[in-house]
Protein backbone atom coordinates (compact mmCIF):
# COMPACT_ATOMS: atom_id res chain seq x y z
CA UNK A 1 0.00 0.00 0.00
CA UNK A 2 1.52 3.10 -1.04
CA UNK A 3 -0.24 6.37 1.04
CA UNK A 4 0.85 9.85 0.80
CA UNK A 5 -0.57 12.66 3.24
CA UNK A 6 -0.73 16.08 2.42
CA UNK A 7 0.11 18.51 5.08
CA UNK A 8 0.16 21.55 5.67
CA UNK A 9 1.97 24.39 7.91
CA UNK A 10 -0.35 26.45 9.93
CA UNK A 11 -0.22 29.26 12.48
CA UNK A 12 -0.70 28.50 15.35
CA UNK A 13 -4.16 30.12 16.43
CA UNK A 14 -3.27 29.87 20.27
CA UNK A 15 -0.84 32.43 19.74
CA UNK A 16 -0.99 36.26 20.26
CA UNK A 17 -2.70 38.02 17.25
CA UNK A 18 -3.10 41.72 15.59
CA UNK A 19 -3.93 43.44 13.11
CA UNK A 20 -2.52 45.65 11.29
CA UNK A 21 -2.73 47.76 8.09
CA UNK A 22 -5.10 45.10 7.30
CA UNK A 23 -2.71 42.47 7.63
CA UNK A 24 -2.69 39.61 10.01
CA UNK A 25 0.31 39.44 11.96
CA UNK A 26 1.10 37.15 14.62
CA UNK A 27 3.22 38.38 17.52
CA UNK A 28 5.10 34.80 17.87
CA UNK A 29 6.00 33.60 14.82
CA UNK A 30 4.34 29.93 15.96
CA UNK A 31 3.49 27.66 13.50
CA UNK A 32 2.55 24.19 13.40
CA UNK A 33 1.69 20.54 11.74
CA UNK A 34 -2.18 21.70 11.26
CA UNK A 35 -3.82 19.39 13.73
CA UNK A 36 -6.33 17.78 11.47
CA UNK A 37 -2.88 16.39 9.07
CA UNK A 38 -1.34 15.46 12.49
CA UNK A 39 -4.18 13.27 12.67
CA UNK A 40 -4.27 12.05 9.13
CA UNK A 41 -0.43 10.57 9.68
CA UNK A 42 -1.66 9.04 12.53
CA UNK A 43 -4.54 7.29 10.84
CA UNK A 44 -1.90 6.13 7.77
CA UNK A 45 0.79 4.92 10.65
CA UNK A 46 -1.67 2.58 12.25
CA UNK A 47 -2.79 0.96 9.01
CA UNK A 48 1.04 0.80 7.75
CA UNK A 49 1.27 -0.97 11.46
CA UNK A 50 -1.30 -3.25 10.42
CA UNK A 51 -0.88 -3.61 7.20
CA UNK A 52 2.64 -2.99 5.74
CA UNK A 53 3.27 -0.40 3.05
CA UNK A 54 4.75 2.75 2.89
CA UNK A 55 3.74 6.77 3.59
CA UNK A 56 5.19 9.85 1.88
CA UNK A 57 3.92 13.28 3.24
CA UNK A 58 3.43 16.17 0.51
CA UNK A 59 3.46 19.94 1.62
CA UNK A 60 3.45 23.00 -0.50
CA UNK A 61 5.15 26.04 1.49
CA UNK A 62 7.87 28.28 1.90
CA UNK A 63 11.34 27.19 3.44
CA UNK A 64 10.51 27.55 6.85
CA UNK A 65 7.36 25.22 6.20
CA UNK A 66 10.10 22.09 5.62
CA UNK A 67 10.68 21.60 9.70
CA UNK A 68 7.08 20.43 9.33
CA UNK A 69 7.94 17.69 7.41
CA UNK A 70 10.19 16.74 9.49
CA UNK A 71 7.95 16.47 12.40
CA UNK A 72 5.79 14.30 9.81
CA UNK A 73 8.78 12.23 9.23
CA UNK A 74 9.49 11.91 13.26
CA UNK A 75 6.61 10.41 13.84
CA UNK A 76 7.01 7.59 11.69
CA UNK A 77 6.21 9.09 7.68
CA UNK A 78 8.80 7.44 5.47
CA UNK A 79 9.83 10.44 3.04
CA UNK A 80 8.46 13.97 1.75
CA UNK A 81 8.57 16.07 -0.81
CA UNK A 82 8.55 19.93 -0.22
CA UNK A 83 6.94 21.92 -3.10
CA UNK A 84 8.81 24.83 -2.77
CA UNK A 85 6.43 28.17 -2.87
CA UNK A 86 7.96 31.67 -2.88
CA UNK A 87 6.90 33.79 -0.11
CA UNK A 88 5.11 36.43 -1.83
CA UNK A 89 2.60 34.56 -3.50
CA UNK A 90 -1.06 34.11 -1.79
CA UNK A 91 -2.20 30.99 -2.43
CA UNK A 92 -5.84 29.34 -1.96
CA UNK A 93 -7.61 26.25 -1.85
CA UNK A 94 -7.85 25.87 -5.49
CA UNK A 95 -4.53 26.63 -5.94
CA UNK A 96 -3.21 24.41 -3.64
CA UNK A 97 -5.15 21.69 -4.97
CA UNK A 98 -4.49 22.62 -8.56
CA UNK A 99 -0.70 22.57 -7.84
CA UNK A 100 -1.20 18.62 -6.02
CA UNK A 101 -2.99 17.53 -9.00
CA UNK A 102 0.05 18.03 -11.31
CA UNK A 103 2.24 16.31 -8.54
CA UNK A 104 0.26 13.24 -7.95
CA UNK A 105 -0.67 12.88 -12.31
CA UNK A 106 2.33 11.01 -13.27
CA UNK A 107 2.30 9.25 -9.58
CA UNK A 108 1.22 5.61 -8.01
CA UNK A 109 -0.57 5.39 -4.70
CA UNK A 110 -2.92 3.39 -3.35
CA UNK A 111 -4.68 6.06 -1.11
CA UNK A 112 -4.25 10.03 -0.48
CA UNK A 113 -4.62 11.40 3.03
CA UNK A 114 -5.97 15.14 3.69
CA UNK A 115 -7.09 16.91 6.60
CA UNK A 116 -10.50 18.07 6.61
CA UNK A 117 -9.77 21.56 6.95
CA UNK A 118 -6.98 23.80 7.58
CA UNK A 119 -7.05 24.96 11.46
CA UNK A 120 -6.48 28.76 10.85
CA UNK A 121 -8.63 29.10 7.31
CA UNK A 122 -11.17 26.14 8.18
CA UNK A 123 -11.97 25.90 4.33
CA UNK A 124 -12.24 22.66 3.94
CA UNK A 125 -12.05 22.81 1.00
CA UNK A 126 -8.46 21.60 -0.61
CA UNK A 127 -9.10 17.39 -0.47
CA UNK A 128 -12.00 17.36 -2.24
CA UNK A 129 -10.88 19.73 -5.14
CA UNK A 130 -8.07 17.42 -5.38
CA UNK A 131 -10.34 14.41 -5.82
CA UNK A 132 -12.35 16.29 -8.36
CA UNK A 133 -8.94 17.14 -10.27
CA UNK A 134 -7.61 13.69 -10.41
CA UNK A 135 -11.31 12.11 -10.57
CA UNK A 136 -10.72 9.98 -7.60
CA UNK A 137 -13.72 8.40 -5.62
CA UNK A 138 -13.25 10.21 -1.77
CA UNK A 139 -14.74 10.22 1.31
CA UNK A 140 -14.32 13.51 3.45
CA UNK A 141 -14.52 13.94 7.58
CA UNK A 142 -13.46 10.55 8.56
CA UNK A 143 -12.87 9.21 11.77
CA UNK A 144 -12.66 5.92 11.26
CA UNK A 145 -10.31 3.94 8.85
CA UNK A 146 -10.37 0.07 8.27
CA UNK A 147 -8.63 -1.55 5.54
CA UNK A 148 -10.06 -4.33 3.94
CA UNK A 149 -8.51 -6.16 0.84
CA UNK A 150 -7.61 -3.37 -1.25
CA UNK A 151 -10.37 -0.69 -0.06
CA UNK A 152 -10.93 1.02 2.68
CA UNK A 153 -13.52 0.92 5.71
CA UNK A 154 -14.08 4.90 6.22
CA UNK A 155 -16.21 5.93 9.38
CA UNK A 156 -17.45 9.19 8.05
CA UNK A 157 -19.17 11.55 10.49
CA UNK A 158 -22.58 13.22 8.47
CA UNK A 159 -24.91 15.49 9.55
CA UNK A 160 -27.23 12.91 12.17
CA UNK A 161 -25.26 9.30 12.41
CA UNK A 162 -22.27 8.17 11.11
CA UNK A 163 -22.13 6.38 7.66
CA UNK A 164 -19.77 3.41 6.54
CA UNK A 165 -18.47 3.86 3.17
CA UNK A 166 -16.98 1.57 1.22
CA UNK A 167 -14.00 3.54 -0.87
CA UNK A 168 -11.93 1.69 -3.36
CA UNK A 169 -7.95 2.04 -4.23
CA UNK A 170 -6.93 4.55 -5.90
CA UNK A 171 -8.74 7.03 -3.93
CA UNK A 172 -8.74 10.22 -1.04
CA UNK A 173 -9.84 10.81 2.37
CA UNK A 174 -9.81 13.53 4.55
CA UNK A 175 -9.33 13.45 7.85
CA UNK A 176 -11.02 14.29 11.25
CA UNK A 177 -9.24 15.05 14.12
CA UNK A 178 -12.33 13.12 16.43
CA UNK A 179 -10.16 10.18 14.81
CA UNK A 180 -7.55 9.44 16.71
CA UNK A 181 -4.93 10.98 19.07
CA UNK A 182 -1.73 11.45 16.85
CA UNK A 183 1.88 10.37 18.50
CA UNK A 184 4.14 12.66 19.86
CA UNK A 185 7.33 12.26 18.22
CA UNK A 186 10.20 10.17 20.29
CA UNK A 187 13.79 11.19 20.53
CA UNK A 188 14.13 7.88 18.23
CA UNK A 189 12.15 8.90 16.16
CA UNK A 190 13.65 12.21 15.79
CA UNK A 191 17.09 11.27 15.31
CA UNK A 192 15.47 8.78 12.46
CA UNK A 193 13.81 12.01 10.69
CA UNK A 194 16.98 13.57 10.17
CA UNK A 195 18.10 10.26 7.85
CA UNK A 196 15.35 9.90 5.97
CA UNK A 197 14.88 11.45 2.30
CA UNK A 198 12.76 14.92 1.64
CA UNK A 199 12.68 15.85 -2.03
CA UNK A 200 12.55 19.21 -3.06
CA UNK A 201 10.15 20.54 -6.31
CA UNK A 202 10.08 24.37 -6.76
CA UNK A 203 6.70 25.45 -7.50
CA UNK A 204 7.40 26.96 -10.78
CA UNK A 205 9.00 23.58 -12.39
CA UNK A 206 5.33 21.87 -12.03
CA UNK A 207 2.73 23.37 -15.00
CA UNK A 208 0.43 25.65 -12.92
CA UNK A 209 -1.32 28.31 -14.23
CA UNK A 210 -2.03 31.84 -12.46
CA UNK A 211 -5.39 31.53 -13.37
CA UNK A 212 -5.59 28.58 -10.57
CA UNK A 213 -6.11 31.48 -7.37
CA UNK A 214 -9.88 31.70 -7.34
CA UNK A 215 -10.52 33.55 -3.88
CA UNK A 216 -8.59 36.87 -2.86
CA UNK A 217 -8.25 38.12 0.78
CA UNK A 218 -9.34 41.92 0.91
CA UNK A 219 -8.65 41.91 4.75
CA UNK A 220 -8.69 41.52 8.29
CA UNK A 221 -11.09 42.70 11.20
CA UNK A 222 -10.39 40.90 14.63
CA UNK A 223 -14.05 39.91 15.31
CA UNK A 224 -15.64 42.34 18.24
CA UNK A 225 -15.46 40.37 21.53
CA UNK A 226 -17.96 39.82 23.66
CA UNK A 227 -18.27 40.91 27.22
CA UNK A 228 -18.27 39.33 30.13
CA UNK A 229 -21.57 39.61 31.88
CA UNK A 230 -22.33 39.11 35.81
CA UNK A 231 -20.78 36.78 37.48
CA UNK A 232 -22.32 34.93 40.31
CA UNK A 233 -20.34 33.63 42.71
CA UNK A 234 -21.90 32.38 46.15
CA UNK A 235 -24.08 29.92 47.88
CA UNK A 236 -25.48 27.29 44.79
CA UNK A 237 -28.88 27.23 45.64
CA UNK A 238 -29.14 31.24 46.16
CA UNK A 239 -27.49 31.94 42.48
CA UNK A 240 -28.95 29.20 40.80
CA UNK A 241 -32.25 30.36 41.64
CA UNK A 242 -31.30 33.72 41.13
CA UNK A 243 -30.43 33.29 37.52
CA UNK A 244 -32.74 30.77 36.39
CA UNK A 245 -35.41 33.79 37.28
CA UNK A 246 -33.10 36.43 35.63
CA UNK A 247 -33.23 34.22 32.29
CA UNK A 248 -36.95 34.78 32.39
CA UNK A 249 -37.64 37.87 33.49
CA UNK A 250 -34.74 39.69 31.81
CA UNK A 251 -33.66 37.61 29.02
CA UNK A 252 -37.07 35.77 27.98
CA UNK A 253 -35.03 32.48 27.09
CA UNK A 254 -36.83 30.10 28.90
CA UNK B 1 -31.26 37.39 -16.48
CA UNK B 2 -29.04 35.66 -14.33
CA UNK B 3 -30.40 33.11 -11.41
CA UNK B 4 -28.92 32.96 -7.81
CA UNK B 5 -29.68 29.65 -6.98
CA UNK B 6 -29.74 27.85 -2.91
CA UNK B 7 -29.85 24.64 -2.60
CA UNK B 8 -32.33 23.41 -0.13
CA UNK B 9 -30.96 20.64 2.67
CA UNK B 10 -33.43 18.00 3.41
CA UNK B 11 -33.73 16.31 6.57
CA UNK B 12 -35.77 12.91 6.86
CA UNK B 13 -38.39 15.23 4.34
CA UNK B 14 -38.14 18.56 6.66
CA UNK B 15 -36.54 21.43 5.27
CA UNK B 16 -33.18 22.65 7.08
CA UNK B 17 -34.09 25.96 8.43
CA UNK B 18 -30.29 27.05 7.85
CA UNK B 19 -31.03 26.45 4.11
CA UNK B 20 -34.25 28.79 4.47
CA UNK B 21 -31.38 31.55 5.75
CA UNK B 22 -29.49 31.17 2.40
CA UNK B 23 -32.82 30.99 0.46
CA UNK B 24 -33.99 34.22 2.28
CA UNK B 25 -30.63 36.12 1.82
CA UNK B 26 -30.57 35.00 -1.74
CA UNK B 27 -34.06 36.51 -2.39
CA UNK B 28 -32.90 39.55 -0.96
CA UNK B 29 -29.86 40.07 -2.91
CA UNK B 30 -32.23 38.67 -6.34
CA UNK B 31 -34.44 41.81 -5.42
CA UNK B 32 -31.53 43.89 -5.04
CA UNK B 33 -29.98 43.87 -7.83
CA UNK B 34 -32.90 42.30 -10.46
CA UNK B 35 -31.85 38.76 -10.63
CA UNK B 36 -33.92 35.51 -9.75
CA UNK B 37 -34.03 33.50 -6.94
CA UNK B 38 -34.29 30.00 -7.64
CA UNK B 39 -33.98 27.08 -5.08
CA UNK B 40 -32.87 23.43 -5.99
CA UNK B 41 -34.10 20.50 -4.03
CA UNK B 42 -32.38 17.11 -4.75
CA UNK B 43 -34.51 14.74 -2.71
CA UNK B 44 -36.14 11.09 -3.19
CA UNK B 45 -39.54 13.83 -2.44
CA UNK B 46 -38.20 16.57 -3.77
CA UNK B 47 -41.70 17.37 -5.31
CA UNK B 48 -43.48 16.76 -1.68
CA UNK B 49 -41.05 19.46 -0.25
CA UNK B 50 -41.07 21.90 -2.94
CA UNK B 51 -44.85 22.52 -2.25
CA UNK B 52 -43.42 24.08 1.47
CA UNK B 53 -41.38 25.78 -0.18
CA UNK B 54 -43.16 28.32 -1.94
CA UNK B 55 -43.95 29.75 1.22
CA UNK B 56 -40.38 31.19 1.30
CA UNK B 57 -40.47 32.57 -1.84
CA UNK B 58 -38.38 31.57 -4.64
CA UNK B 59 -39.92 32.25 -8.23
CA UNK B 60 -38.84 29.00 -9.50
CA UNK B 61 -38.13 25.75 -8.18
CA UNK B 62 -36.31 23.35 -9.88
CA UNK B 63 -36.18 19.63 -8.58
CA UNK B 64 -34.48 16.72 -9.03
CA UNK B 65 -36.05 13.34 -7.62
CA UNK B 66 -34.58 10.07 -7.34
CA UNK B 67 -34.09 7.54 -5.06
CA UNK B 68 -30.64 7.19 -4.93
CA UNK B 69 -31.11 10.77 -2.82
CA UNK B 70 -32.02 8.32 0.30
CA UNK B 71 -29.13 9.08 1.94
CA UNK B 72 -26.07 11.13 1.49
CA UNK B 73 -23.57 9.93 -0.47
CA UNK B 74 -21.15 12.24 -3.01
CA UNK B 75 -21.23 10.93 -6.50
CA UNK B 76 -24.86 11.24 -7.20
CA UNK B 77 -25.01 14.23 -5.45
CA UNK B 78 -22.52 15.90 -7.59
CA UNK B 79 -23.53 14.90 -10.95
CA UNK B 80 -27.01 16.33 -9.74
CA UNK B 81 -25.90 19.80 -9.25
CA UNK B 82 -23.59 19.50 -12.09
CA UNK B 83 -26.30 18.61 -14.42
CA UNK B 84 -28.56 21.54 -12.81
CA UNK B 85 -25.54 24.07 -13.02
CA UNK B 86 -24.92 23.40 -17.07
CA UNK B 87 -28.91 23.66 -17.27
CA UNK B 88 -29.92 26.81 -14.98
CA UNK B 89 -26.07 28.47 -15.53
CA UNK B 90 -26.50 30.25 -12.27
CA UNK B 91 -24.04 33.10 -11.30
CA UNK B 92 -24.38 31.69 -7.80
CA UNK B 93 -24.64 28.22 -5.78
CA UNK B 94 -25.56 28.86 -2.26
CA UNK B 95 -25.58 26.53 -0.18
CA UNK B 96 -26.11 25.73 4.06
CA UNK B 97 -23.17 24.54 5.66
CA UNK B 98 -23.95 21.29 6.65
CA UNK B 99 -21.47 17.88 7.02
CA UNK B 100 -23.26 17.18 3.32
CA UNK B 101 -23.01 20.19 1.28
CA UNK B 102 -19.12 20.53 3.20
CA UNK B 103 -18.42 17.01 1.62
CA UNK B 104 -19.26 18.05 -2.05
CA UNK B 105 -18.36 22.06 -2.55
CA UNK B 106 -15.01 21.56 -3.09
CA UNK B 107 -15.31 18.74 -5.69
CA UNK B 108 -18.30 20.88 -7.41
CA UNK B 109 -16.48 23.58 -7.71
CA UNK B 110 -13.47 21.53 -9.15
CA UNK B 111 -15.48 19.70 -12.00
CA UNK B 112 -17.15 23.12 -12.70
CA UNK B 113 -13.78 25.31 -12.59
CA UNK B 114 -15.88 27.76 -10.30
CA UNK B 115 -14.49 29.84 -7.27
CA UNK B 116 -15.65 28.89 -3.98
CA UNK B 117 -16.14 30.09 -0.56
CA UNK B 118 -16.70 28.28 2.11
CA UNK B 119 -18.47 28.79 5.69
CA UNK B 120 -19.25 32.20 5.07
CA UNK B 121 -21.48 34.65 7.78
CA UNK B 122 -22.23 37.15 5.31
CA UNK B 123 -22.12 37.65 1.59
CA UNK B 124 -22.82 39.87 -1.06
CA UNK B 125 -22.73 40.49 -4.75
CA UNK B 126 -20.03 42.39 -5.97
CA UNK B 127 -19.40 43.91 -9.57
CA UNK B 128 -18.52 40.54 -10.69
CA UNK B 129 -18.52 38.14 -8.58
CA UNK B 130 -19.14 37.88 -4.55
CA UNK B 131 -17.53 39.66 -1.39
CA UNK B 132 -18.24 37.79 1.87
CA UNK B 133 -16.90 37.65 5.08
CA UNK B 134 -15.60 34.42 6.85
CA UNK B 135 -14.27 34.10 10.41
CA UNK B 136 -10.77 32.43 10.83
CA UNK B 137 -8.13 31.59 13.16
CA UNK B 138 -10.84 29.31 15.22
CA UNK B 139 -13.42 32.60 14.76
CA UNK B 140 -11.00 35.15 16.62
CA UNK B 141 -10.35 37.06 13.26
CA UNK B 142 -13.04 37.71 10.48
CA UNK B 143 -11.17 37.99 6.79
CA UNK B 144 -12.80 39.41 3.68
CA UNK B 145 -12.53 37.87 0.58
CA UNK B 146 -13.50 38.02 -2.61
CA UNK B 147 -14.66 35.51 -5.49
CA UNK B 148 -14.79 36.64 -9.05
CA UNK B 149 -16.13 34.41 -11.40
CA UNK B 150 -19.02 33.86 -14.07
CA UNK B 151 -19.66 30.58 -11.53
CA UNK B 152 -19.16 31.24 -7.46
CA UNK B 153 -20.52 28.29 -5.05
CA UNK B 154 -20.37 29.10 -1.11
CA UNK B 155 -21.92 27.68 2.17
CA UNK B 156 -23.22 29.70 4.67
CA UNK B 157 -22.95 29.51 8.15
CA UNK B 158 -26.30 28.63 9.91
CA UNK B 159 -27.74 31.42 12.55
CA UNK B 160 -26.25 34.07 9.74
CA UNK B 161 -29.39 35.46 8.13
CA UNK B 162 -33.08 35.30 9.81
CA UNK B 163 -35.63 33.62 7.82
CA UNK B 164 -38.63 35.75 5.95
CA UNK B 165 -41.45 34.16 4.93
CA UNK B 166 -43.39 35.41 1.14
CA UNK B 167 -46.08 33.42 -0.35
CA UNK B 168 -44.44 32.84 -4.27
CA UNK B 169 -46.70 31.90 -7.33
CA UNK B 170 -42.95 29.42 -7.45
CA UNK B 171 -42.99 27.85 -11.05
CA UNK B 172 -41.73 24.29 -10.13
CA UNK B 173 -39.60 22.95 -12.97
CA UNK B 174 -38.58 18.66 -12.99
CA UNK B 175 -34.87 17.93 -14.04
CA UNK B 176 -34.76 14.73 -15.70
CA UNK B 177 -31.93 12.85 -14.09
CA UNK B 178 -30.80 8.95 -14.18
CA UNK B 179 -28.41 7.36 -12.09
CA UNK B 180 -26.61 3.81 -12.49
CA UNK B 181 -25.07 1.80 -9.28
CA UNK B 182 -21.79 1.08 -11.29
CA UNK B 183 -21.38 5.23 -10.85
CA UNK B 184 -20.85 5.15 -7.49
CA UNK B 185 -17.59 4.57 -7.09
CA UNK B 186 -18.01 4.25 -3.50
CA UNK B 187 -20.44 2.27 -1.42
CA UNK B 188 -22.38 2.85 1.14
CA UNK B 189 -22.43 -0.08 3.89
CA UNK B 190 -24.31 1.40 6.95
CA UNK B 191 -25.64 4.57 8.46
CA UNK B 192 -25.11 3.87 12.45
CA UNK B 193 -27.71 6.50 13.84
CA UNK B 194 -26.93 8.81 16.43
CA UNK B 195 -28.91 8.35 19.63
CA UNK B 196 -28.99 12.28 19.80
CA UNK B 197 -30.53 13.66 16.39
CA UNK B 198 -33.93 13.79 17.69
CA UNK B 199 -33.78 17.92 18.05
CA UNK B 200 -31.17 18.90 15.23
CA UNK B 201 -28.41 21.57 17.35
CA UNK B 202 -27.91 23.60 14.37
CA UNK B 203 -31.27 24.77 14.77
CA UNK B 204 -32.23 24.25 18.43
CA UNK B 205 -33.34 27.00 20.24
CA UNK B 206 -31.75 25.96 23.07
CA UNK B 207 -28.57 24.50 23.73
CA UNK B 208 -27.26 22.69 26.83
CA UNK B 209 -23.72 21.86 26.43
CA UNK B 210 -22.33 19.51 28.90
CA UNK B 211 -17.87 19.06 28.76
CA UNK B 212 -15.34 17.37 30.74
CA UNK B 213 -16.99 18.32 34.14
CA UNK B 214 -20.06 16.61 33.46
CA UNK B 215 -17.64 13.02 35.13
CA UNK B 216 -20.51 10.60 35.52
CA UNK B 217 -23.94 8.66 35.28
CA UNK B 218 -25.34 11.55 37.70
CA UNK B 219 -24.04 14.33 35.87
CA UNK B 220 -25.08 13.39 32.57
CA UNK B 221 -28.71 12.46 34.18
CA UNK B 222 -28.79 16.64 35.45
CA UNK B 223 -27.96 17.49 31.83
CA UNK B 224 -30.75 15.34 30.64
CA UNK B 225 -32.92 16.69 32.90
CA UNK B 226 -32.09 20.53 32.42
CA UNK B 227 -32.47 19.86 28.73
CA UNK B 228 -36.05 18.76 29.20
CA UNK B 229 -37.26 21.05 31.40
CA UNK B 230 -36.32 23.71 28.94
CA UNK B 231 -36.65 21.67 25.58
CA UNK B 232 -33.27 22.07 25.16
CA UNK B 233 -30.85 19.92 22.25
CA UNK B 234 -27.87 19.12 24.11
CA UNK B 235 -24.42 19.21 22.77
CA UNK B 236 -21.26 18.37 23.97
CA UNK B 237 -17.49 19.61 24.00
CA UNK B 238 -14.94 17.55 22.36
CA UNK B 239 -13.68 15.94 25.46
CA UNK B 240 -16.95 14.01 25.80
CA UNK B 241 -17.32 13.28 22.45
CA UNK B 242 -13.64 11.74 22.05
CA UNK B 243 -14.24 9.81 25.69
CA UNK B 244 -17.74 8.33 23.77
CA UNK B 245 -19.48 9.79 26.88
CA UNK B 246 -21.87 11.59 24.04
CA UNK B 247 -22.28 11.21 20.22
CA UNK B 248 -19.77 12.68 18.18
CA UNK B 249 -22.23 14.75 15.53
CA UNK B 250 -23.15 16.31 19.55
CA UNK B 251 -19.59 17.84 19.29
CA UNK B 252 -19.84 21.84 19.20
CA UNK B 253 -17.08 23.85 17.78
CA UNK B 254 -14.20 23.98 15.28
CA UNK B 255 -14.75 20.50 14.40
CA UNK B 256 -18.00 19.78 15.36
CA UNK B 257 -21.15 22.09 14.68
CA UNK B 258 -21.76 25.85 14.71
CA UNK B 259 -24.68 27.02 16.87
CA UNK B 260 -26.33 30.00 17.50
CA UNK B 261 -29.46 29.40 20.04
CA UNK B 262 -31.34 31.97 22.15
CA UNK B 263 -29.71 30.12 25.00
CA UNK B 264 -26.36 28.84 25.34
CA UNK B 265 -25.82 26.80 28.80
CA UNK B 266 -22.39 25.56 29.14
CA UNK B 267 -21.81 23.15 32.00
CA UNK B 268 -18.18 22.06 32.82
CA UNK B 269 -17.12 23.49 29.85
CA UNK B 270 -13.37 25.32 30.14
CA UNK B 271 -14.22 27.65 26.86
CA UNK B 272 -11.40 26.48 25.00
CA UNK B 273 -11.23 29.12 21.55
CA UNK B 274 -11.77 25.83 19.52
CA UNK B 275 -15.12 25.30 21.36
CA UNK B 276 -15.95 28.68 21.76
CA UNK B 277 -15.73 29.18 17.90
CA UNK B 278 -18.92 26.72 17.31
CA UNK B 279 -20.79 29.07 20.13
CA UNK B 280 -19.87 32.97 20.59
CA UNK B 281 -22.98 33.73 18.10
CA UNK B 282 -25.84 31.91 21.06
CA UNK B 283 -28.00 35.28 22.21
CA UNK B 284 -27.80 34.55 25.85
CA UNK B 285 -24.66 32.60 27.04
CA UNK B 286 -24.79 31.08 30.62
CA UNK B 287 -21.69 29.30 32.52
CA UNK B 288 -21.63 26.81 35.07
CA UNK B 289 -18.02 26.30 36.10
CA UNK B 290 -16.40 25.66 39.49
CA UNK B 291 -13.13 27.43 38.50
CA UNK B 292 -13.99 31.45 38.63
CA UNK B 293 -10.44 31.97 35.96
CA UNK B 294 -12.11 29.72 33.56
CA UNK B 295 -12.16 31.37 29.65
CA UNK B 296 -15.55 30.70 29.42
CA UNK B 297 -16.45 33.37 31.78
CA UNK B 298 -14.70 36.70 29.63
CA UNK B 299 -17.66 35.37 27.08
CA UNK B 300 -20.56 34.64 29.46
CA UNK B 301 -23.53 36.71 30.16
CA UNK B 302 -24.38 34.64 33.13
CA UNK B 303 -21.66 33.20 34.64
CA UNK B 304 -22.20 30.32 37.84
CA UNK B 305 -19.45 29.98 39.65
CA UNK B 306 -20.09 26.60 41.48
CA UNK B 307 -20.03 23.41 41.12
CA UNK B 308 -22.41 21.69 38.55
CA UNK B 309 -23.48 19.02 40.93
CA UNK B 310 -24.65 21.34 43.50
CA UNK B 311 -26.00 24.12 40.84
CA UNK B 312 -27.82 22.08 38.63
CA UNK B 313 -30.61 20.76 41.26
CA UNK B 314 -31.95 24.03 42.40
CA UNK B 315 -31.36 25.55 39.10
CA UNK B 316 -33.59 22.63 37.37
CA UNK B 317 -36.35 23.17 40.41
CA UNK B 318 -36.57 26.52 39.94
CA UNK B 319 -36.86 26.48 35.93
CA UNK B 320 -39.66 24.10 37.05
CA UNK B 321 -41.13 26.91 38.55
CA UNK B 322 -40.94 29.59 36.24
CA UNK B 323 -42.23 27.45 33.23
CA UNK B 324 -45.10 26.23 35.47
CA UNK B 325 -46.23 29.54 36.23
CA UNK B 326 -46.34 30.93 32.55
C1 LIG C 1 -8.00 21.60 15.75
C2 LIG C 1 -8.81 21.47 17.01
C3 LIG C 1 -10.20 21.42 16.90
C4 LIG C 1 -10.98 21.31 18.04
N1 LIG C 1 -12.34 21.30 17.88
C5 LIG C 1 -13.13 21.28 18.99
C6 LIG C 1 -14.57 21.33 18.88
O1 LIG C 1 -15.15 21.33 17.78
N2 LIG C 1 -15.30 21.34 20.03
C7 LIG C 1 -14.71 21.34 21.27
O2 LIG C 1 -15.44 21.37 22.28
N3 LIG C 1 -13.37 21.26 21.39
C8 LIG C 1 -12.57 21.23 20.29
N4 LIG C 1 -11.21 21.15 20.45
C9 LIG C 1 -10.67 20.87 21.80
C10 LIG C 1 -10.59 22.09 22.69
O3 LIG C 1 -9.35 22.74 22.47
C11 LIG C 1 -10.67 21.69 24.19
O4 LIG C 1 -9.71 20.72 24.48
C12 LIG C 1 -12.04 21.15 24.61
O5 LIG C 1 -13.07 22.02 24.17
C13 LIG C 1 -12.09 21.01 26.12
O6 LIG C 1 -13.33 20.50 26.55
P1 LIG C 1 -13.89 20.84 28.01
O7 LIG C 1 -14.05 22.31 28.15
O8 LIG C 1 -15.08 20.00 28.22
O9 LIG C 1 -12.76 20.26 28.97
P2 LIG C 1 -11.71 21.01 29.91
O10 LIG C 1 -10.96 22.03 29.15
O11 LIG C 1 -10.98 19.95 30.61
O12 LIG C 1 -12.62 21.79 30.94
C14 LIG C 1 -13.42 21.20 31.92
C15 LIG C 1 -13.99 22.31 32.77
O13 LIG C 1 -14.91 21.78 33.69
C16 LIG C 1 -14.79 22.44 34.93
N5 LIG C 1 -15.28 21.53 35.98
C17 LIG C 1 -14.75 20.35 36.39
N6 LIG C 1 -15.51 19.79 37.34
C18 LIG C 1 -16.57 20.62 37.53
C19 LIG C 1 -17.70 20.60 38.41
N7 LIG C 1 -17.92 19.59 39.24
N8 LIG C 1 -18.55 21.62 38.36
C20 LIG C 1 -18.35 22.67 37.52
N9 LIG C 1 -17.30 22.75 36.68
C21 LIG C 1 -16.42 21.73 36.69
C22 LIG C 1 -13.30 22.75 35.04
O14 LIG C 1 -13.11 23.87 35.91
C23 LIG C 1 -12.92 23.05 33.60
O15 LIG C 1 -13.00 24.45 33.31
C24 LIG C 1 -10.38 21.23 19.31
C25 LIG C 1 -8.99 21.28 19.42
C26 LIG C 1 -8.21 21.38 18.30
C27 LIG C 1 -6.73 21.42 18.44
N1 LIG D 1 0.09 23.89 1.39
C1 LIG D 1 -0.38 22.65 1.44
N2 LIG D 1 0.42 21.59 1.26
C2 LIG D 1 -0.05 20.33 1.32
N3 LIG D 1 -1.33 20.04 1.62
C3 LIG D 1 -2.20 21.06 1.82
C4 LIG D 1 -1.77 22.40 1.72
N4 LIG D 1 -2.83 23.20 1.96
C5 LIG D 1 -3.88 22.38 2.19
N5 LIG D 1 -3.49 21.09 2.12
C6 LIG D 1 -4.33 19.90 2.38
O1 LIG D 1 -5.68 20.33 2.42
C7 LIG D 1 -6.22 20.30 3.74
C8 LIG D 1 -6.92 21.56 4.13
O2 LIG D 1 -7.70 22.09 3.14
P1 LIG D 1 -8.27 23.59 3.28
O3 LIG D 1 -9.08 23.63 4.53
O4 LIG D 1 -9.05 23.77 2.05
O5 LIG D 1 -7.08 24.51 3.37
C9 LIG D 1 -5.04 20.09 4.65
O6 LIG D 1 -5.45 19.39 5.79
C10 LIG D 1 -4.04 19.34 3.76
O7 LIG D 1 -4.31 17.95 3.78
Amino acid sequence: MKFYVCIKQVPDVNAPLHIKDGELIQDADRNILNAYDASAIEAALVLREKHGGEIEVVLIGTDKAKETIRKALAMGADSGIFIQADTDVQFDSFSYAKILSTFFADKEYNFILCGKQSQDTDAGLTGSMLAGLLDLPYVTNAVGLEMTGNSLIVKRQGDAGQELIELPSPGLVTCSNDMNDPRIPNLKGIMQSKRKPVETIPVNDLPTDSTAIKTKILGYEVKPAREAGKKFDGEPDEIARQVARLLDEAENVV
Amino acid sequence: MSTLLTYISVNNGKIKRSSLEVLSRCNELAQQHNLISAAIIIDKNASEIAEKLKAYGPSVIYIIENPVFNNHLNTPLLKALSLAIEKIKPKIVAFASTESTKDILGALAANRGAASLADVSEFELSGTGVKAKRPVMASKIISSVEANDSLVLLTVRSGSYDVSTQQADSNIEEIPFSFNDDELKITLKEIISASGDKIDLSEAETVIAAGRGVKDEEGRKLVEELASVLKAGIGASRALTEAGVYDPSLQIGQTGKVVSPQLYIGIGISGAIQHVSGMANSKVIVAINKDPDAPIFDIADYGIVGDLYKVLPPFIEELKKVKSEK
